[in-house]
């Protein structure tokens, strides 16, 4: 009821002000400023690589928000560096500095140097009086997309017409071809902000061979430009959700491991009709779930009290939920209706403060040994089924390509549990050993247990 | 050559085998030819496990007369890749049927160097003799899916020979040249030339002794996996030929059970000492703890970080990571029995459950969604403890097609599925 009011009262602001008739090259040349591209090196030990993103700027304070996809989440943000803002035609660019990503959009948010903010204009500068405008159905709508970095960012327009609008989960506008750089902002023929073109929908094409007919087409993928856009009340709201740290802390956790959608048929099976819901493949020990007494199997149905709804396709739920427990803080309480064999049970979860993840974990790299290892954090114990006060040891992250400890036979991801036959309990303890071994100028060999797919080995690493 | 040879010759036998597979999600029937040979007169013929084994439903063996008679699997132990037919007597006899039957030499005195011949069907030559020497009388090694997808290789080492080895080969003997079998013929390295190997008659004369009393080999196991010591002595401060390093214990044996973990090593055996310098001599550490009576307490003396300790490790019955097999017809998957190895190894929490083998398109099974490697563990929510159960759920089905739940697992995800007609 709520949704049809602003559909009626955005219709009525989008034919007042197409009356004033404003010109789109003068729309384009305005916009065309919160339009930027973001440029960043993720460096680890071995190699330096070069990415280039597209984002949206949000504020006065030269804030750009950049889409989930823009930056690999594995990636420490330690190991990030050197970002750079480019405006649309400029060659030069600007030092930025990573603020860190949040957890409900999935932004990643930069903020450019003092300098250049005088020349960015925010897309809030664009949204024109009341609540955010939702595209109506086939709608001319246009777009920014920036080309690549030889090309000096040059800004060029894309149109199209609203084709759908879907829940998934978040309300997402798909359009009959490209209509936007993917983080970058799409309007309407009035100028007024439409939303944020979506990553992962860009247009596939199927290239089949000339020479080799009958065979397997190659599917290419345009990543640089998006037919979606997340609409504008899916963004305008949450601009303010500017990360304090680059891990984006602090982070609410419920601890139910690999939820899956529930299949409508089995919904009809188990005789809960349309109903909606999501399978908890497991309880990860010592999380707020186990001890609100969510058990492995449990179906949730509702979160406080109302029902899940339905999704195309049907494992968008699983998405709805994550976002139900990421707007929420650490100290809140989320309340799941679940059903249990035939049972319909009511959980009230305080939900806690994520334990450290392995992008934050402390880690270190020793050359000669060719092998960076890093701490073993609660992630690792759940991904190897070990119990969480069974942490000790540390986790190989880098194994240097036919370096001594790659030869030796250590994989990336081994949990080494072991260093010259005795037990490493903690990353300091781990990394004082392998420092002091590496000082070791005339040592000819470290041994190593470590423990792979749950099976240990004991390796001989020579050191030259 | 001498009588003994031609003796031989007339015991060795070509065998056809027709098993049945399930992992297309549906019966399927391959045929195969390998080798074997005869071993008393009441029948009783050696081949290797991976010629015949439980999924064969026809044997058929041509004796060197060329007549062909039916036979039987008798016994079959898939760690040594043995296997023993029993040849249909009364066919035999009513037909006057005649074979010789082989003996056994020593392997233990064979030597590097000594001539050996290799009798067998290679690509269904029948009657194919081929020649070379021993090139080394004790190869290790082992492989966990060498038989059919069956462990094998841990209780034994090989011999090695260049006699031309070829795909049909198997399950043929290695002869000196008296005609008295010293190995079983199994296998060779794809595109190497001449490295072939066989099963030491010491191994299998053991072995043959076993299956023709019940069927099957009964194995202790603790949970250990060796590692050779060679080069690490001095790291753990040992006397040369002292212990064996555990590179490995598998989650919930009864070696992980009393303590024992990866990095210990394991110096005694109920007071005898063990010597695991080389891989070579593992084999032997396993068959002696695998020969233990099943249930019985070994006391394991390890070292741990400098210290000695002692560990009392009750033995368990040896089992395959492989379990039953068996085809859903009707659903259109092919599945295999949770088997208590692969469940310890996948930390699954029971042994309830099978693994899907195999999926026919556009059979209900593939239609609600089942693919190839998800784990079904309850039908409508009741824990599959049997194959029997879910064929006997199928049956009902088959009877009076109506919704059925299963609960899936894949890669730790678990979801609910239903089927319908």
């Amino acid at each position: 009821m709520q949704r049809c009011f602003i559909l009626s009262a955005a219709l009525l602001i989008s034919l007042v002000s197409r009356t004033a008739g404003a010109d789109l090259s003068t729309l384009w040349t305005e916009r065309i400023k919160c339009a930027v591209a973001v440029e960043y090196v993720a460096t680890t030990e071995m190699e330096r690589h070069t990415t280039i993103a597209y984002g949206t700027v949000i504020d006065s304070s030269g804030t750009i928000a950049l889409p989930s996809a823009a930056i690999d989440l594995r990636i420490p943000p330690s190991q990030l560096k050197d970002f750079r803002v480019y405006r649309p035609n400029d060659p030069e660019g600007t030092p930025a500095e990573y603020l860190g990503r949040d957890a409900l959009t999935g932004w990643h948010f930069v903020r450019a140097a003092a300098s250049v903010r005088s020349l960015l204009v925010p897309v809030t500068a664009f949204t024109g009086a009341g609540a955010p405008r939702e595209a109506g159905l086939a709608e001319d709508v246009w777009g920014i997309a920036l080309r690549n970095k030889e090309e000096e960012f040059a800004p060029y327009i894309m149109q199209s017409h609203v084709a759908l609008i879907e829940d998934l989960p978040q309300r997402t506008a798909i359009a009959q071809q490209e209509v936007a750089g993917p983080g970058l902002p799409v309007f309407d023929r009035d100028g007024r902000f439409l939303g944020l073109g979506a990553s992962s929908f860009g247009q596939t094409y199927l290239q089949f061979s000339n020479v080799d007919r009958g065979g397997t087409p190659v599917m290419l993928v345009n990543v640089e430009e998006s037919s979606a856009f997340v609409t504008a009340a899916e963004v305008l709201p949450y601009l303010g959700r500017i990360p304090h740290n680059a891990f984006g802390r602090p982070l609410a956790w419920l601890g139910a491991y690999g939820l899956e959608p529930m299949d409508r048929e089995v919904g009809t099976f188990l005789k809960l009709n349309s109903q909606s819901g999501a399978v908890v493949s497991e309880v990860l020990e010592g999380s707020p779930a186990e001890r609100a007494g969510l058990k492995p199997r449990d179906i949730i149905l509702a979160v406080d009290g109302k029902p899940l709804p339905r999704f195309r396709p049907e494992r968008i739920v699983v998405d709805y939920i994550d976002r139900l427990i990421a707007a929420r803080a650490p100290g809140d309480a989320m309340a799941l209706s679940v059903l249990r064999g035939v049972n319909r049970q009511e959980i009230k979860v305080v939900l806690a403060e994520e334990p450290e993840l392995v992008r934050e974990a402390p880690r270190r790299y020793f050359d000669r040994i060719g092998l960076g290892v890093r701490q073993f954090v609660y992630g690792d114990a759940a991904a190897r089924r070990v119990a969480t006060n069974d942490q000790s040891g540390v986790v190989a992250y880098l194994v240097k390509p036919n370096g001594p400890a790659d030869v030796a036979g250590l994989r990336t991801d081994d949990w080494i549990k072991e260093i010259d036959g005795a037990e490493v309990r903690t990353f300091e303890a781990a990394s004082a050993k392998l420092a002091s071994i590496e000082a070791e100028l005339l040592r000819s060999e470290v041994v190593v247990l470590v423990s792979r797919g749950g099976d240990t080995a004991v390796l001989r690493i020579k050191l030259h | 050559m001498s009588h003994g040879f031609d003796r031989l010759l007339d015991s060795v036998v070509r065998i056809d085998v027709r098993e049945v597979t399930f992992d297309e999600g549906t019966r399927r029937f391959d045929a195969s030819v390998g080798s074997g040979v005869i071993l008393s007169d009441d029948g009783l013929v050696l081949t290797n496990a991976h010629v015949a084994g439980p999924r064969a439903i026809e044997v058929n063996i041509t004796l060197s007369s060329l007549e062909r008679v039916e036979a039987k699997l008798a016994g079959w132990d898939h760690w040594t890749d043995l296997a023993l037919l029993k040849i249909n007597m009364e066919e035999v006899r009513r037909r006057h049927l005649r074979f010789q039957h082989a003996e056994f030499g020593e392997s233990e005195r064979l030597f590097v160097g000594e001539t050996v011949y290799a009798v067998g069907t290679p690509e269904g030559l029948t009657r194919t003799v081929t020649r070379g020497i021993i090139s080394n009388n004790n190869r290790y090694f082992e492989d966990t899916a060498g038989v059919d997808g069956y462990e094998t290789g841990g209780f034994n080492t090989w011999l090695q020979t260049d006699a031309a080895i070829n795909p049909g080969n198997s399950g043929g003997p290695l002869v000196t040249e008296d005609g008295r079998v010293v190995g079983i013929t199994s296998r060779g390295y794809l595109g190497a030339n001449n490295l072939g190997f066989a099963i030491p008659s010491a191994t299998a004369r053991r072995i043959v002794d076993g299956l023709a009393r019940t069927g099957s080999i009964e194995r202790s196991y603790i949970g250990i996996v060796p590692g050779a010591l060679q080069d690490l002595e001095h790291f753990y401060s040992l006397a040369s030929n002292t212990g064996m390093l555990i590179d490995n214990v598998e989650a919930a044996s009864p070696a992980a059970i009393a303590g024992l973990r990866g990095g210990d090593i394991l110096l005694s055996i109920d007071g005898h000492p063990v010597d695991g310098r080389f891989d070579e001599q593992l084999p032997a550490i396993q068959n002696l703890i695998a020969s233990q009576p099943i249930g019985r307490t070994l006391q394991l003396q390890y070292m741990r970080g400098g210290r000695v300790a002692l560990a009392s490790v009750a033995t368990e019955r040896l089992e395959s990571r492989i379990g039953e097999e068996g085809v859903l017809d009707g659903w259109g998957i092919g599945v295999r029995k949770i088997s208590r190895a692969f469940a310890r190894k996948s930390r699954l929490p029971d042994d309830n459950g099978v693994i899907v083998i195999g999926v026919q398109p556009g059979f209900p099974a593939d239609v609600a969604g089942l693919s190839r490697g998800d784990i079904i563990t309850k039908i409508n929510q009741r824990p599959i403890g049997s194959l029997e159960l879910l064929k006997t759920a199928q049956a009902a089905y088959t009877a009076k097609p109506g919704p059925t739940l299963l609960e899936v697992q894949r890669d730790r995800h678990v979801s609910f599925i239903v089927l319908k007609p």
